[in-house]
């Protein structure tokens, strides 16, 4: 603990020194120097628990109405630690590069501090356990990255965005805060260690809290339907900024999912299928949003809804297998999750670092005007392409191993056989059209923007950006790689705070968590063969080619030769047969003017643009509400078919009703 | 013994995709009246292209020749699970068939961005329709997998491909896993009536449209590859049809099992000449179909397992 407390000052100081100091290179220089002390300092600190177990304490008293702060660092916490500071560092690092152009012109210093305060948050949201102080680390970090989101204040729509983001991340906080408050009033207490009392006792009340706690941690990490913030919030931030708000900030939601898990003794199954729903929804939401974008972080923003989805949805098994008491749903649940939490941040970073390197080549990040960009960035490429395999969760790559988990959970024979064996066979295959969707979305990002040639010559590209953009996307890479080669590496990390879940069932937690283990093994060895084969067919590629030089010529363009880069596939027609299979929840609004008759005058133009359809029903809903509801009742004597179908929803309720009260009369 | 086996299941996978195109084309030409070319032919096809020297576009990267390498690679990979001759994979653990599906998933995008890499909007049309029907068909696979996996509580392809159709359940649930994989077989290997491998330069197909500008030994890779996932395919709705269920001595089940691989392949030939290709707009319905007929095989599954015995 004293490590902790260390590196925390040593943020602070940082934070001070980046504001104070002169230039910007020096602020700049002071918060990576702070961040990279910290880092070792807290790795130092939580390595030994990581891999050991165990736990630590520390109360520091203080003055009323706190009375003491309680620091508990147990596997869980220190496994978000493990990464979540040195990830910021990296961040850092790359703000370095891309805030450089502004240097002198901006007070880039303010940046500085403030990804600084978003590690000492770090610190504080995943060690302290009395609820006030968890509140403050909670706040820091939301109004941090509210500050981050605005760097570009003087466009409004960043404004707004910041703004949108600001209120939705408070609407999370009134949850928290009324969680947190019933817990209070049955209590007495703000210590979360307390709070074990009252969550362990199966109550209608428990239940509520449950609900807010989720919907709270829920808003905090971005799942459908409260997503609608995060696409603009990520549009409008700078790219080290969106990368840490998608890949490390959010993951705090998740953490409070499981801390919440971790204290609430023995879940009731409702609570299982609650998470697996919640999460199947915002998966599936997310990668079809994620297909249709125009704006590279937009996608990469309704990406991250996508995939603490999948997160969730390990959550969910792991829940399930708490409920009906199975340590190897457990185990498989809550590792795929947990790993899935940590490969999302490694490849999430990766691929907003590459967009943030595409907008400072190219100023823009419009799909509809990229092209061949592999060229002429070819690091920033190969990176963007390895998180896109990556998020797709394609093997070799760590994606595919944490997938691999949560899909032997959800086929795993411990659960019930019958209605609940399908439920998770369903889920399955949800979750395999998440990936296809996946990959379609990926495959467009990436062959619109690097691949072909640029469609629009109005767009200039500088060329490859400099090294301290390229290193955070060369580590992050590497992390891909290896966790993707050597599951055992990942494995390992996790296992620590899997064995925290796999203690609150009754089997041997030993041998569940081996299972994992042996399960994955034939998988590291799999993507080694897949290497090894495409290794030995280019070796015989390139005995067939006997060293003579293959010829080039113009793309066949079946006969006609008059082929303008104008003329490549668009990213709004390679996603239009999506959007039309999936037209209920990707409604596209077209602007057009089309030409008409044999001879047309002028110009035509035909616009689509994809709107959220979650974010517009609820505009629509506050601002018309009333007026749908009154057109609806005036509709109700008049059309018999609409008066059928309100009888019938009436009539349901009411028995509905009937059946809920005899059940609790019984 | 299991050393011989897997030799068996290598060389089985490596050749067997030239005379199942052989078959498929040979019903094909047999419906049609004509006599049909040799069952091996497409093996000579592939050794012509292997001897040619291909010509790239100017716009292509290193994407652009990776892509059909990658693509034979996975499904090489993928074939090591699959249990091709009998009850036998050379390679065989719980959730292989996860790891089956994304090694194909891998193979496809590596497809689609070899067809983005060449600027074409022909090859960007099919690349698309390959990505969408892509993620279509992943769930159905899925779900008939899972079924298998739930029937029989097993986790490994060689197990659960092996519940066999006895009983009115079990045979109501093989069936609907079978017509699920069937479609995903002609969805995945680019057969009629999703997709037709006879004609190039139609606006309306998929694969083929890819490859345009893929030529000598990058297409023969394609079109290996894709001969071979066919092949795979097959196997997958061969074991599920099974009445050996791949057990008893190895070699009868190997035979038995060749049988039906010809007999799936004379399927897809006849289908191939009795049903026209679909419109682009009707394949994600014949794809929910096929995930329908999957689902009822799950239903079932639940009712069977949850008490219906």
């Amino acid at each position: 603990m004293p490590l902790m407390l260390a590196s925390a000052l040593v943020l602070l100081a940082g934070a001070v020194l980046a504001l104070a100091l002169r230039h910007d290179t020096q602020r700049g220089w002071a918060s990576i120097a702070s961040q990279a002390v910290a880092s070792a300092l807290v790795l130092a600190e939580v390595a030994p628990i990581l891999f050991g177990g165990g736990e630590r304490r520390l109360a520091v008293p203080w003055s009323y109405p706190v009375e003491s702060i309680a620091l508990h660092l147990d596997p869980l916490g220190a496994f978000f630690l493990a990464w979540s500071v040195p990830m910021t560092l990296l961040g850092t690092v790359y703000a370095y590069g891309y805030l450089r152009p502004q240097f002198g012109d901006r007070n880039a210093g303010v940046q500085f501090a403030l990804l600084n305060a978003i590690s000492l948050s770090f610190l504080m949201v995943y060690t302290l356990e009395s609820a006030f102080a968890f509140l403050l680390g909670w706040e820091i970090a939301a109004v941090a990255a509210w500050l981050l989101v605005v760097w570009e204040y003087r466009n409004q729509k960043i404004r707004f965005a910041g703004f949108n983001y600001l209120v939705s991340t408070h609407i999370g906080l009134f949850f928290l805060l009324a969680a947190f408050m019933i817990i209070h009033s049955q209590t007495g207490s703000m210590d979360f260690q307390s709070f074990e009392r009252f969550l362990r006792q199966p109550s209608q009340l428990r239940s509520i809290t449950f609900v807010l706690l989720v919907t709270a941690f829920g808003l905090k990490s971005a799942f459908f339907p409260l997503h609608t913030w995060l696409p603009r919030a990520h549009a409008a931030a700078p790219a080290h900024v969106s990368a840490l708000m998608s890949g490390v900030i959010h993951k705090a939601g998740l953490f409070g999912l499981l801390r919440v898990t971790l204290l609430i003794g023995t879940p009731e199954p409702w609570m299982g299928w609650y998470l697996v729903a919640f999460s199947s929804l915002s998966a599936l939401t997310g990668v079809l949003y994620a297909g249709a974008q125009r704006d590279l972080k937009r996608l990469l923003g309704y990406s991250s809804t996508e995939n603490v989805g999948i997160a969730g949805i390990g959550f969910g098994v792991g829940v399930l297998g708490l409920a009906w008491n199975q340590p190897a749903l457990v185990a498989l649940g809550f590792t795929g999750g947990i790993l899935h939490v940590l490969n999302h941040a490694l490849f999430k970073c990766l691929l907003f670092y590459a967009a943030g390197a595409v907008y400072r080549a190219t100023h823009t990040v419009d799909l509809e005007r990229l092209g061949g960009l592999l060229r002429r960035m070819p690091w920033t490429g190969a990176s963007f392409l390895l998180g896109g395999l990556a998020i797709s969760a394609l093997p070799p790559f760590n994606g595919f191993v944490s997938e691999f988990v949560i899909y032997a959970g959800l086929f795993d024979p411990a659960a019930p056989a019958g209605i609940e064996r399908a439920l998770l066979v369903a889920t399955a295959a949800l979750l395999a059209f998440v990936g296809g969707g996946s990959a379609l979305a990926m495959t467009r990002a990436f062959g619109l923007a690097f691949l072909g040639v640029p469609r629009d010559a109005g767009v200039h590209c500088d060329g490859e950006v400099g090294p301290s953009m390229r290193i955070p996307m060369i580590v992050h890479g590497a992390g891909v790689v290896l966790l993707g080669l050597l599951p055992a590496a990942g494995l390992a990390l996790v296992d620590q705070p899997v064995r925290l879940f796999l203690a609150k069932t009754a089997g041997p937690a030993t041998g569940a968590a081996a299972g994992a283990a042996r399960l994955l093994a034939p998988v590291a060895w799999a993507g080694l063969a897949i290497l090894l084969v495409l290794g030995a067919l280019l070796l015989l590629r390139r005995l067939l080619a006997k060293g003579a030089p293959a010829p080039r010529h113009v793309t066949w363009g079946c006969g006609y030769g008059a082929v303008s880069p104008r003329m490549q596939y668009t990213g709004a027609s390679f996603s239009a047969q999506l959007a039309e299979i999936a037209y209920a929840v990707l409604p596209q609004l077209r602007r057009e003017r089309l030409p008409r008759g044999p001879f047309p005058e002028g110009r035509g133009q035909l616009e689509t643009t994809c709107v959220d359809a979650v974010e517009r029903r609820m505009f629509e809903v506050l601002g018309e509400g009333d007026d749908t509801v009154s057109s609806a009742a005036r509709r109700l004597p008049v059309e018999p078919r609409f008066s059928l179908a309100a009888g019938l929803v009436v009539l349901l309720a009411m028995v509905g009703l009937l059946l809920a009260s005899a059940g609790a009369v019984r | 013994m299991t050393a011989l086996l897997a030799f068996a299941h290598v060389a089985a996978l490596l050749l067997l995709p030239i005379p199942m195109i052989g078959i498929v084309n040979r019903t094909r030409a047999l419906w049609a009246g004509r006599k049909g070319a040799r069952i091996l032919q497409s093996g000579s096809d592939l050794l012509r292209l292997l001897g040619k020297r291909p010509v790239y576009s100017e716009v292509t990267t290193g994407i652009f020749r990776l892509g059909p390498l990658v693509a034979l690679a996975t499904t090489l990979v993928s074939g090591m699970v699959v249990p091709l001759l009998g009850g036998f994979a050379p390679v065989s653990f719980a959730g292989d068939f996860v790891l089956f599906a994304y090694a194909w998933g891998l193979g496809r995008m590596a497809t689609t961005l070899a067809a983005l890499d060449t600027g074409s909007s022909f090859e960007g049309m099919g690349a698309s329709r390959e990505a969408t029907f892509g993620a279509l068909v992943e769930p159905v696979l899925f779900l008939a997998l899972g079924t298998l996996a739930g029937a029989t509580g097993r986790g490994s392809f060689a197990e659960l491909l092996a519940l066999g159709p006895h009983g009115l359940a079990r045979t109501g649930i093989v069936a609907g896993c079978a017509v699920a994989l069937f479609v995903v077989m002609q969805v995945e290997a680019g057969r009629v009536p999703v997709d037709d491998p006879a004609t190039h330069l139609e606006l309306t197909m998929i694969h083929e449209v890819m490859i345009l500008d893929h030529a000598g030994p990058e297409l023969a890779a394609l079109q290996y590859a894709g001969a071979m996932k066919l092949t795979l395919g097959a196997a997958l709705v061969a074991a599920l049809v099974d009445p050996l269920r791949g057990g008893g001595d190895p070699w009868l089940a190997a035979a038995v099992r060749l049988g039906l691989l010809a007999a799936v392949a004379v399927a897809v030939g006849t289908v191939e000449s009795l049903v026209a290709r679909l419109k682009l707009k009707a394949v994600p319905q014949y794809v929910f179909v096929a995930g329908a007929s999957a689902f009822v095989a799950l239903l079932l599954t639940a009712w069977w397992q949850g008490g219906g015995r």
